[in-house]
This record gives C-alpha cells, sequence and structure tokens, in this order.
C-alpha cells in the first residue's frame, strides 16, 4: 500500500522564506511608493531646495526652526484643530441620529438615504464650486433667502471676510461627510439583537436608557471606524479651502496642507515646504497611535 | 556644502539597491529631473500653454503649418483659466518630471523668473542673433523675458491694462463721456451707485484682480517715478502717497464701488459683469474684447476702452508681457526655436488674434477687433510700470494681498498696511 508523505505539523513547505517571497510584491511597492519617498521627503525638509533647481545646500533643522514664527503657521495650526474638531464631532452626531432615524419606521427609506448619502460620492470640486455659488454675495443663495424671509441683515459676503470665511468652507464639508458615518452607524445599528432592547424593555429602561445602555455600547467598533477614518480625513484638509478660498482672504483660511502646497509649489521654498509636510506626517501618526493600539488590543 | 537633486536621488537609489529594491527605486531615480541630461533629439515637439478655447485653435493651427512645413509633429498642451496662480505650478511638476516641454508659454517678470534662475530656461541669445529677435520685437517687451542680464524668453505679447466699460450702464447713470481725471472718475462712480449699478467689476479670490485697483491708485498718488522705486524696494512704502493710496482704496469699498464681498469673489466669475450688464467697468486687457464680448455674442459697439486717470505726466496704465521660452534640456532647441520664430510672423500672429502682439506689423485688426485696435491706437504707445503680481515674487505678492484684505476689511489702517508693506518689500529687497 502505497503511503503519502504528509509535512510535519508546524513545518511550512518552502522553508521559513515562504511568508516573505508572498508578502515581497507588497513590501516592494509599499517601499517604493512609500518609504523611498517619505525618507526623501525627510531629507529634502533639511535642504533649502527651491524645488526646480539642480542644486540645494543642506541646512539642518533651519527649516524646522522657522516655523514657530511663521505667523501663517500658527493660522493653519489654529484652523486645522477647529477644522478637525467640527468635522468631527458635526458629521458624526448627525450620522448618527439619521441612522437612528432611519433605523426606524420611516417611509421611504432608500430615497432617505439617497438623499443623504449623494453629497459623499460627488467631486469635492463640483461641491466647492456650487457652494461657492450658493455662497455667492450678490446673486448667491443663501443671502437671496435670508432676504425673502426677512433676514436680509445677515447676508454676508460669507467667503470674502476673515470672520466667516472658515466656517462657510465647514458647512459644506459637513454636507458632504454626513452621509458615510450615517450608513457605518445604520449597518451597525442593524446588526444590533433586537432580544437586547426587549430585554431592557422588561427590564424597564426608558428608550433614553436603551440609547446609552443598550446602542451606544453595541455600536462601539463602529465609533471606532467613524473616528478613525474622520480624523485622517481631517488632516488631509486641502482641496474644499484650495477650491472655495485658495487660503484666503490673505491667509485666514490657510490650513497645514495648503501652506505646505504654498511654499513647496507657489514659492519655491521646497525644502521649508517639505518641513510642513513632515510635521503634518507625525502629528497624523501621533494621533492615529490610540486607535491602532485599541484595534491591536481588541484583535488579540 | 552644495548638492545636486540628482546625487542625491542616485546615493539614496544605490542604497536601495543594495538593499535588493532595483526594480522598483531604480526606475524612480531614472525618471527623476533636477540636473537631468538633455533629451534625445526627435521630430517630436510639445508646447505647453494657457490659452483658452477662444485661442487655442487658433494657435493649433499655425502650429499646425509650422509642423507641415518642417516635417515635426508639435502637440499642443493646454491649462486654460488658471492664471499665474496655478499654470505655473503645473509647468514646474513637469519639469521636475523629467518630461517637460520642449516649448512653454509664461508671463514675464517674477512669474517667469525662477524657471530662468533654476535654468530649466534655455539661454535665448543664439536664437535672438539668429533669427534677428532684437530687431523685430518691441525692446521693453524683451527687457521683461530678460532675466539676471540672459534673454530666456521671447516676448510675444505686451499687454496693457485699463478700464472697459458698458455704453448702456454709463449713459444710464447720465455719463456721456470716460473720465479724464481721478475726481471725475470717483465722479462717475458715484453717479453709477446712485442709479443701482455697482461701478467696478473686481474679485479678491486670489488677490490679482483686485491688486489692479490699487496699483492704479498707487500710480495716481505716487506717480511714476516713485512707484517705479517702490516696487524695487528702492524706496520706503512707509510713506504719505502710499498711505493716501491705501486709504483711497478703502473708500472704493467703503462706497460701494466695488461690488459687496469683492474679497471673496472669484475673478472669472465677476469680470464679464460689465459685459453681462451687472457692472459697469472692469480693469483688463484687449483680451476682453474675444473671450467676454465676442464669445458672449455681443456687439463691440455697445462697450468702450480708457485708460484709468492716473493726473500724472507721463499717464501710463498697468502692463505686462508674456513669452515663450524654451526647456534647457529639450533635445530638440533648435527646431523649438524655429516654431517660436514661425509664431512670430506678423501674419501668423495676426492669424492668432493676437490682440497686443510685440511683433512689428501684427496690430489687432479693426474690423476683427475694433476695441482691441483701438485701444492699441490710442494707448499701447503710452509708457506702463510693471503688474504688480510680476513685480514682486509670489510669496511677497501673497503677502501684499493679505495687506489689501486686511486693509478692506478694517483689521489694519492705511497706515499700518503701508508699513507692513514696507517690511515684506524691505525683508524681499535685501533677501
Amino acid at each position: 500500500m502505497a503511503t503519502v508523505a504528509l509535512s510535519e505539523p508546524g513545518k511550512v513547505k518552502g522553508g521559513r522564506w515562504s511568508p516573505w517571497l508572498f508578502a515581497l510584491p507588497a513590501v516592494v511597492v509599499y517601499v517604493g511608493f512609500l518609504v523611498y519617498p517619505a525618507i526623501s521627503s525627510l531629507f529634502f525638509s533639511l535642504t533649502n531646495w527651491d524645488g526646480l533647481s539642480a542644486t540645494y545646500d543642506f541646512v539642518g533643522l533651519d527649516n524646522y526652526a522657522k516655523l514657530p514664527s511663521d505667523p501663517v503657521v500658527v493660522t493653519a495650526v489654529r484652523n486645522n484643530l477647529i477644522w478637525t474638531v467640527v468635522t468631527i464631532a458635526v458629521p458624526t452626531v448627525v450620522g448618527l441620529v439619521l441612522a437612528i432615524a432611519l433605523n426606524g419606521k420611516v417611509h421611504g427609506k432608500p430615497v432617505l438615504r439617497l438623499i443623504f448619502y449623494t453629497p459623499a460620492v460627488l467631486p469635492l470640486v463640483s461641491i466647492a464650486s456650487i457652494w461657492g455659488w450658493l455662497y455667492n454675495p450678490q446673486y448667491g443663495a443663501i443671502n437671496s433667502f435670508l432676504e425673502l424671509i426677512g433676514l436680509g441683515g445677515l447676508a454676508q459676503p460669507w467667503l470674502g471676510q476673515d470672520s466667516t470665511a472658515l466656517w462657510a468652507v465647514m458647512v459644506p464639508a459637513i454636507w458632504l461627510r454626513t452621509g458615510f458615518p450615517m450608513l457605518l452607524y445604520l449597518a451597525a445599528l442593524q446588526g444590533i439583537p433586537n432580544e437586547l432592547y426587549e430585554a431592557a424593555t422588561v427590564d424597564g429602561a426608558s428608550r433614553w436608557q436603551q440609547f446609552w445602555h443598550v446602542t451606544m455600547p453595541s455600536l462601539r467598533p463602529a465609533h471606532y471606524i467613524v473616528l478613525a477614518l474622520s480624523l485622517i480625513d481631517s488632516f488631509k484638509v486641502f482641496d474644499m479651502i484650495y477650491a472655495m478660498t485658495y487660503g484666503g482672504p490673505g491667509t485666514s483660511t490657510q490650513v497645514m496642507g495648503t501652506w505646505m502646497y504654498f511654499n513647496v509649489f507657489q514659492y519655491y521654498e521646497a525644502g521649508y515646504g517639505t518641513a510642513i509636510a513632515v510635521v503634518i506626517t507625525l502629528v497624523a501618526v501621533a494621533v492615529g497611535i490610540p486607535y491602532v493600539r485599541s484595534q491591536t488590543k481588541e484583535a488579540s | 556644502m552644495t548638492y545636486t537633486r540628482r546625487g542625491f536621488l542616485g546615493l539614496t537609489s544605490a542604497a536601495a539597491l543594495g538593499a535588493g529594491l532595483s526594480a522598483c527605486t531604480g526606475a524612480g531615480t531614472t525618471s527623476s529631473s533636477g540636473g537631468g541630461a538633455t533629451a534625445e533629439a526627435s521630430n517630436n515637439l510639445r508646447l505647453f500653454t494657457y490659452e483658452d478655447d477662444a485661442t487655442i485653435g487658433l494657435l493649433k493651427a499655425q502650429v499646425k503649418k509650422f509642423d507641415e512645413q518642417n516635417g515635426t509633429t508639435t502637440t499642443v498642451d493646454s491649462l486654460p483659466g488658471s492664471g499665474a496662480a496655478v499654470y505655473p505650478d503645473k509647468l514646474r511638476t513637469e519639469l521636475l518630471g523629467g518630461k517637460g516641454p520642449d516649448v512653454w508659454r509664461i508671463w514675464g517678470g517674477q512669474i517667469g523668473s525662477p524657471f530662468a534662475k533654476a535654468k530649466q530656461a534655455l539661454d535665448l541669445a543664439p536664437y535672438y542673433a539668429k533669427f534677428g529677435w532684437d530687431s523685430k520685437l518691441n525692446t521693453a517687451a524683451i527687457s521683461g523675458m530678460t532675466f539676471d542680464g540672459v534673454k530666456t524668453g521671447v516676448p510675444f505679447i505686451a499687454l496693457g491694462i485699463g478700464a472697459w466699460y458698458n455704453k448702456s450702464l454709463f449713459a444710464k447713470a447720465g455719463v456721456s463721456a470716460p473720465p479724464t481725471t481721478y475726481a471725475e472718475l470717483e465722479a462717475v462712480n458715484d453717479k453709477l451707485v446712485a442709479v443701482g449699478v455697482t461701478p467696478l467689476a473686481t474679485g479678491g479670490k486670489y488677490g490679482w484682480h483686485v491688486m489692479r485697483l490699487f496699483e492704479y491708485l498707487l500710480e495716481h498718488t505716487a506717480g511714476p517715478e516713485l512707484h517705479d522705486k517702490l516696487l524695487t524696494g528702492a524706496e520706503s512704502w512707509d510713506r504719505p502717497e502710499v498711505v493716501e493710496a491705501f486709504a483711497l482704496f478703502k473708500k472704493w469699498q467703503d462706497k460701494k464701488w466695488l461690488p459687496q464681498g469683492a474679497l471673496g469673489l472669484d475673478p472669472a466669475d465677476i469680470e464679464p459683469g460689465y459685459v453681462q450688464g451687472k457692472t459697469a467697468y472692469t480693469i483688463t486687457g484687449p483680451w476682453t474684447e474675444a473671450q467676454a464680448i465676442l464669445s458672449a455674442k455681443k456687439p463691440s459697439t455697445a462697450f468702450g476702452t480708457f485708460e484709468l486717470p492716473t493726473d500724472q505726466k507721463p499717464a501710463r496704465h498697468s502692463g505686462f508681457v508674456e513669452g515663450y521660452m524654451i526647456n534647457a534640456k529639450s533635445g530638440n532647441a533648435d527646431k523649438s526655436a524655429a516654431l517660436i520664430d514661425f509664431i512670430l510672423q506678423p501674419a501668423a500672429q495676426k492669424a492668432m488674434q493676437i490682440t497686443a502682439s510685440t511683433v512689428k506689423g501684427a496690430e489687432p485688426d479693426p474690423k476683427a477687433l475694433p476695441l482691441a485696435a483701438e485701444w492699441s491706437q490710442k494707448y499701447a504707445g503710452n509708457p506702463f510700470y510693471t503688474i504688480q503680481d510680476q513685480a514682486f515674487p509670489k510669496k511677497e505678492a501673497d503677502q501684499y494681498f493679505s495687506v489689501q484684505s486686511d486693509l478692506l476689511q478694517g483689521s489694519v489702517t492705511p497706515d499700518a498696511a503701508a508699513k507692513k508693506m514696507q517690511e515684506i518689500v524691505s525683508a524681499w529687497a535685501k533677501g
């Protein structure tokens, strides 16, 4: 009788290098397109390269030392913080409220879901154009509507003054970012067993108590995903600002992303601009660490 | 110690190769430019420009003629509508990517300067001699494309900007003739506002459009000699003439001579307002006849032009040059220069409806573009001061736009604005 040779348990055919061989294509892509450019950027942040010439000088940490005394960096950091807090908090809360509403007995659920999610799939430049027209101080719908309902005194040059420009850009950002958490929460809500609510009802829990003690704990994994992705989205802010205000009026709506772009691509100060990019990356990594750790803990 | 970008890339690539990653990073290195080698010669040229839909076809037709005569194949790429705010970024990225165009169109002054200083653009002195451009082209325009004494660009447009107005709205306000003094211009503005018409169509998004008003006011208050010295940092901005110009600038907004919320408006949206009958006039150049008036199918006779009155001698208006540069790494420099020379022929300039050509004998056709021809005849001979976003490097220009913005919003006084401008300009002039 023929016998079939079986591999010893625990031994992988091909030796210990097999996993690495399988991982190699991904590692090559990762190193080539992420690690190598990142190291290059780090290096150029230590130079005075203008972004166009063939030569540059090594200037050590000069570019980093200049950052705190750059008044636009101060404005940009403040704007980034405001942007991050507002564009995470508001879409998340509104998305959750909409998800809960749509999870109940509502007529036309699919249509409403589509309406709330549609802004998320529109091109950002289109959104910026649409809202730019809505905000037009003379012919825009927003000021016209305010005047129509007798609140003409509230009409403003929304994008044309420091006091309102950043907030005006955040409104479409919130509008387009609400659909995504809504969908995630909706999916998570539908996964909560009904028995939990039945048991809570039997125990005499009010709807509010059910929300805090059944719904919210059950949504914890969704919270993590929503917050992590929102955080990443917020740090990446660039396009809405660039398209709607170009960082202005003056420099009042500059964020770190746009200020990095202006320095690298417009002011021919690639070394300094790259230093800003490095700082943005370090902050994003630092902020992302708690999320990664929590995910790792949960997985283990 | 000075390094070359290519050297760094080569070094890091070698390290990467050593780590067994040659397949990936090696390719990345060879595609990078910076101090890169000259490309191989071929019959394939690429021209990069910012022509819009109204004129790109005219340029392509001339390029096609050149190709037919010279056995070349020229690709024309355009980035229309972006203005000087975006186009140079795209060009720079292409050059760094190692696949830059052979020929590109660019503005003069501080916008074209970085490409010359970085030696991305070829020294065209041999071609100036070969094609006799010095005698064919406007001398002042050539100086606008000469950087640190090196002729790195060939100007083909020398544009002056002035007021382009809607005749029916002027008539509605009881204005029978364009103003000839600054006081008359203010009176016209008041009359327009009185009949519910916003006088000046201008938008501050990107900064440069509103700048056209301030630079005019500065020419009015400072006069030609001082204005020129201010632009080079040879005189302090912290002086009464500049304060007065900033005070007038604020006055224009406070008296509603500018559109409401002008600072947030996109020039592309607001400037054609004078054609649409929403505003009385704008400050622009002869290109507006083809781009705004004729493309809207409006008759040129419904509009007029005038040089903004400065009350100074000589009377000047804002102006700038545009021209072509050749890629220093192009393997087709001779053919590229021949292409430029072809485009510079009077017949080609006329065929492309260039309204402010630097080429002698290529004046605009009064039948096709009557207003542009009128502007050319009346004012093109007047001297011009360098438009301020070409006088300053982009960073300083943006800082200056920021001062304008703060002033119009009332967060700084005219006096403080003048002091701030002095800080900006003196830091640049010293640097």
